[in-house]
């Protein structure tokens, strides 16, 4: 495969969200708002390219039994120097994005990557599969944020879109509007791809 | 030859470990000084936009003033303007729905709340997270620290009332205890042995 499709299967055939369903946790809870959305996913983003492009280098230098510990080690290194970094240069940044930083060494769309893909391809590809996965989840995140703000709270990207009177479901930003609302994309999603394959949806 | 594996994964595992340590040590060291500058900084920023009328803060040592009675109180700052005391500024930090809460909060000599800031909070985005807008922290200005503040709900609040961020309660509730802790200690340890 080239580098092209290495990243672009990230976007869509093989999203880490909506098809791998890989990082959950992080989903569900962040994506209240599509500022959150966006912040996460570009972080996770800046650290999966980081990780992968890491562990892709010390691939063969890492034997395969240990290859878990080893990861961790490296993924959780990469988190904490990239929060030290952005704290002490970026505070404005920091600000907004302070929260997300550490839940990133606990998505497991990292681990998944870097097991799955740095560690059996060279640089180039990893970084490229990191791009791609990281935006992939951006743009679920986006997609799932939408959702939950405008019928959660009325707004999108913090603009007010009803008058007054529009009452918004609260629920939709509470936890369970997290799981309604990736139950509800996911099945549409399978219900399309159903489709498009001329299987009908109940076989 | 199962030996010679067991060492070289050990060592191999001791070579990753010890030099992310080693990188985590030296980003630590590059970065502690500027992150200790920028969160005094952002103290700082934080006690002006609470007491306006102060132009220097200096520390009050919470030894006298009974620190056990007080958990939430971190550290209380008198502002002076030109020499005179014009006011007092108390960090708290109260517990809400996803941990400490930390809050500046600006008391001015007649015992007024002349300002209230949200230093950092880790609160559920979209609900908790709307207790750093104005529009809910406005309500805590100009109150007296001689009573008590409630939290109410679905209700149009009086004087010693605040009214609740629907949805997030636990919230309205930690963000009022850390200023009535605030209040308290303003009003009963320094304003009261002050004013005898």
């Amino acid at each position: 495969m080239g580098i092209a499709k290495e990243f672009s299967k990230g976007l869509f055939e093989e999203n880490p969200t909506l098809v791998q369903l890989v990082g959950m946790c992080p989903t569900l809870a962040i994506t209240t708002s599509v500022t959150n959305g966006i912040g996460m996913g570009l972080s996770t983003t800046a650290v999966l390219i980081g990780s992968n492009v890491a562990i892709s280098l010390l691939r063969k230098f890492v034997p395969s039994k240990i290859r878990i510990p080893a990861f961790v080690v490296i993924i959780a290194g990469f988190v904490t120097l990239i929060e030290m970094l952005i704290k002490a240069y970026f505070p404005a940044l920091s600000k907004s994005l302070g929260i997300y930083i550490p839940l990133i060494v606990v998505n497991c769309i990292i681990l998944a990557r870097a097991e799955a893909f740095a560690y059996k391809y060279d640089v180039v590809k990893s970084a490229a599969d990191g791009l791609g996965m990281g935006l992939g989840f951006t743009l679920a995140l986006i997609l799932i944020s939408s959702v939950r703000e405008v019928l959660g709270n009325g707004t999108l990207l913090g603009v007010q879109l009803f008058g007054e009177n529009f009452q918004p479901a609260l629920i939709m930003i509470l936890t369970p509007g997290g799981f309604l609302t990736l139950g509800t994309i996911l099945g549409i999603k399978n219900w399309l791809a159903a489709r498009k394959k001329g299987v009908s949806p109940d076989a | 030859m199962r030996n010679n594996e067991i060492v070289s994964y050990s060592l191999r595992l001791f070579i990753i470990t010890f030099s992310v340590a080693l990188i985590l040590a030296v980003g630590n060291h590059i970065t502690a000084d500027r992150i200790e500058q920028l969160t005094i900084q952002l103290q700082n920023d934080a006690r002006k936009s609470v007491l306006p009328e102060a132009a220097d803060f200096d520390e009050v040592p919470l030894e006298g003033l009974g620190r056990g009675e007080y958990k939430l109180v971190n550290s209380v700052y008198e502002g002076k303007n030109e020499g005179a005391t014009v006011g007092y500024c108390v960090n708290v930090v109260p517990k809400g729905f996803g941990g400490a809460i930390d809050i500046m909060v600006g008391v001015d000599i007649k015992g007024k709340i002349t300002g209230i800031k949200i230093i950092s909070s880790s609160e559920t985005a979209g609900l908790g997270s709307k207790a750093e807008r104005p529009e809910f922290l406005q309500q805590y200005i100009g109150k007296s620290t001689a009573n008590t503040l409630k939290v109410i709900k679905n209700a149009t609040p009086k004087d010693d009332e605040i009214e609740a961020i629907s949805g997030a309660t636990v919230t309205s509730n930690a963000v009022t205890d850390g200023v009535n802790a605030a209040a308290q200690l303003v009003n009963e340890k320094i304003l009261k042995v002050k004013g005898e």
